[in-house]
């Protein structure tokens, strides 16, 4: 778009008023679907805010290693956090893990204040650190620290990059690296190096949960009763029953997704009745489409797989 | 739905092209199932993705997985830990909690559908019938059901069972449908076999309005090259064996032997007795027949001009007891001793070792095989009658080998008057063709003698 004649200002400024354009169209949009939404929206004041929190944490911990100096052909935000975190924000996939996270967070809150659950400790993790095979048993152990640990960060708005999935952190590394400065080549090196050794994702939590589900094999289907595994374990087994990534499961529990919820559980191969009862305990404002049952759980896994989001979920891998 | 768990990690290395170097037992067994090898290319599907994402990313990933086993289904929780770049770009892989989980059995009529399905897309020729089986309207695709076709379209409304040849059948029409469907038949210009499915049309299967006539032949025809100037000259009978032959024996072979072991054990459902031997017998004469074709295909190698071998250094006696090693559990059957050479006598001579161990192979099988129960077969090393070379000699308690036929025994299909003891006639042939191509020979030591004593020269190793 630049023609040779342009000035340097008015490249600069070329740019600029095209950002503002973006900025403006994307208003009408988000402003609607806040307003349109006004209790417990997949957008909200309350979601924003964490995870902007989140966004900041993580970019404190990497600028904590080697700071940013800024992004080609950005504006520069005077903090090196704040840099980094705004160029975070702009990256799509890493939005969503947060996303999830977030709303995660806050349906585990909702689920105390409504259902009474308990939103680290559950009947069905109680059981599993008595259990008497003392791998399961110490597996379940980390896992409910790290669950702990979990909703302590959501509560402060903070994700551990220990937390990240590989693929998030492997963004966020290479998102980070384009930022620092180039005479710093060898530490950002040195630096991706020590966050790489230091990542395992089978010590993460969502890594010690999938780790506890596949010790319980075909049992993880217990795991489907929300009320008795609690939330995080409900979401893990989902996921891996219904062949979704968690993030999606987590969504899946929130308003307005009865559908994906539905189907992922009739994949997993929970029965009409199994799945009233986790609605019933959600408390969605929707209702249940009638003849469930006769849906097969391959066709329910079917459907999901070709919804959108699951195809655009396979293209960003 | 049989279930078992292990609580037993794996460990596996693989190194940076996705080979994995070493691997233990549960990996290692899934690993040749899945058909590779150890070492060799993982052959998991499933842990090979997660294998190249951890090393893309360079980050210890940990997943579940689940793979198919041929038999079963295999999950476990897979942890992969990338290694420092300095020391190759490999992955240690450790997997926790084996689960191994029969393939629930779909219900009959799911299975029904689906063979009905897999029939309709692999169909060569479609057809749609009345209900009294006439055909109303074909469709071939493969270009040797064309004559079937011109048949078809000379003849409209005729029975469809006038056109092809039903295979054990002696009826005549009308047939009742059920009886029809899954026929083998012969297709009028084609080589091929054919089975012939008929599905009904219809609200009810007991009254059909009409049928859908599918002929689904049991092979795919080879493709056809376009037919240029410059055509490849005819085969030789070695490259027909090796090129076309084999191939298409393989496959019905290994299938006739899958299904008359599947018989003999029985797997199906109770048997009589003498059913099962039956199945056992069909399975072993079945084994022959692959023996054979191997037979065929080395046949094929070692007449081919070019063949070569290589020349490295061979210690006879190491080879002599690999052998040994390998044939022990047929030796131990008959309760025959196999002595060999001990391992601190060295005959180093110059072959190749893969080819070594084949002659050998053939030649203590031989030995065992004609040899008495309880007696003993020695193989000795020693150095060659002629300066310069070294000799294994296998002698069996046998009956000897007359001095008329140790000429005639290395010859191409020679049996000696023996028949149906599965052999081809050719190992010896090939045994001997092998020994040539390293500059050695193969002979008979003992000419006229009772117990026969095969001798294999080859030249002494002269390098350091």
């Amino acid at each position: 778009m630049t023609s040779a004649g342009d000035t340097l200002v008015e490249t600069v400024l070329r740019d600029e008023l095209a950002r503002a354009d973006r900025a403006l169209s994307s208003v009408a949009p988000v402003l609607g679907h806040i307003l349109a939404n006004s209790g417990d929206a997949l957008v909200s004041d309350a979601i924003v805010a964490r995870v902007r929190g989140m966004l900041i944490d993580l970019a404190r911990q990497f600028v904590a290693r080697l700071p940013v100096e800024g992004f080609e052909g950005e504006a520069q935000a005077a903090d090196p956090i704040d840099t980094l975190a705004q160029r975070f924000a702009q990256d799509a996939p890493m939005l969503a893990s947060l996303h999830s996270a977030a709303i995660e967070g806050i349906l585990a809150e909702r689920l105390e204040q409504r259902a009474g659950l308990d939103p680290v400790l559950s009947p069905l993790w109680q059981e599993l650190i008595a259990s008497s095979d003392p791998m399961t048993a110490e597996t379940a152990m980390q896992a409910l620290a790290a669950q702990s640990r979990f909703m302590q960060s959501q509560r402060r708005m903070q994700h551990p990059v220990s937390d990240l999935s590989p693929e998030t952190l492997e963004r966020a590394l290479r998102i980070w690296a384009r930022g620092t400065p180039a005479e710093k080549e060898a530490d950002a090196t040195a630096a991706i190096r020590g966050f790489k050794a230091d990542y395992d994702e089978a010590a993460s939590r969502t890594g010690l949960i999938a780790r506890l589900m596949a010790r319980m094999g075909a049992g993880a289907i217990a795991a489907l009763e929300l009320e008795h595994a609690g939330l995080a374990l409900f979401t893990s087994a989902l996921a891996q029953l219904s062949d979704q990534s968690r993030e999606r499961a987590v969504l899946a529990c929130f308003d307005r997704q009865s559908a994906r919820l539905a189907l992922g559980l009739r994949a997993a191969g929970l029965d009409a009745q199994g799945v009233e009862r986790q609605f019933v305990t959600l408390g969605p404002t929707e209702r249940l489409p009638r003849g469930l049952e006769a849906l097969s759980a391959h066709s329910a896994r079917a459907m999901l797989q070709s919804s959108r989001l699951a195809a655009s979920e396979v293209a960003l891998r | 739905m049989e279930r078992q768990t292990s609580l037993l990690a794996s460990r596996g290395v693989t190194d940076d092209s996705d080979v994995l170097l070493s691997a233990d037992d549960p990996l290692a067994d899934l690993q040749e199932r899945c058909g590779g090898t150890v070492p060799g290319m993982l052959a998991v599907p499933e842990l090979l993705e997660l294998v190249r994402e951890g090393r893309r990313l360079g980050l210890k990933i940990a997943r579940e997985f689940t793979a198919y086993d041929g038999e079963a289904m295999v999950s476990g929780f897979v942890r992969i830990h990338p290694r420092d770049p300095d020391s190759g770009e490999g992955c240690e892989l450790l997997i926790e909690n084996w689960q191994t989980r029969g393939i629930q059995e779909p219900s009959s009529r799911e299975t029904a559908a689906r063979l009905d399905a897999i029939d309709r897309a692999c169909a060569e020729v479609t057809a749609r019938l009345n209900e009294d089986q006439r055909i109303q309207l074909i469709n071939a695709r493969a270009a040797d059901a064309e004559q079937l076709e011109d048949r078809v379209a000379k003849a409209p409304g005729s029975v469809w069972t006038d056109h092809v040849t039903l295979r054990g059948m002696g009826l005549q029409q009308p047939i009742h449908w059920r009886l029809l469907d899954g026929v083998q038949c012969r297709v009028p210009g084609s080589a091929r076999g054919w089975r012939a499915r008929l599905l009904p049309i219809g609200p009810s299967g007991s009254d059909p309005r009409g049928f859908e006539l599918l002929l689904v032949a049991d092979h795919p025809l080879p493709d056809v090259p376009n037919e240029s100037g410059d055509q490849d000259p005819a085969p030789s009978h070695a490259q027909l064996i090796e090129g076309s032959l084999t191939p298409v024996l393989r496959q019905p072979i290994a299938r006739i032997i899958a299904n008359a072991e599947t018989i003999r054990a029985r797997l199906a459902g109770p048997l009589m007795a003498e059913y099962s031997e039956y199945a056992g017998n069909i399975a072993s004469a079945g084994q022959h027949l692959n023996g054979l074709l191997d037979d065929l295909a080395d046949l094929e190698v070692v007449e081919a001009p070019d063949f070569s071998t290589e020349r490295e250094a061979v210690d006879l006696g190491d080879a002599a007891r690999r052998a040994g090693g390998i044939l022990g559990v047929r030796a131990r059957a008959k309760n025959i001793e196999l002595v060999t050479p001990i391992a601190e006598a060295r005959h180093i001579a110059t072959g190749e070792y893969r080819r070594v161990l084949q002659i050998l192979i053939n030649l203590i099988g031989n030995a065992i095989a004609y040899s008495p129960e309880n007696s003993v077969v020695t193989i000795k090393a020693l150095p060659g009658e002629r300066k310069g070379n070294v000799s294994l000699i296998i002698c069996d308690e046998g009956p000897g080998i007359e001095p008329g036929e140790a000429e005639r025994i290395f010859n191409k299909f020679e049996r000696l008057g023996r028949e149906g003891d599965g052999g081809s006639g050719l190992g010896l042939y090939i045994s001997s063709r092998l020994a040539e191509a390293m500059d050695g020979m193969l002979d008979i030591a003992n000419p006229g003698e009772e117990g026969a004593q095969f001798r294999l020269t080859l030249p002494l190793y002269s390098g350091s």
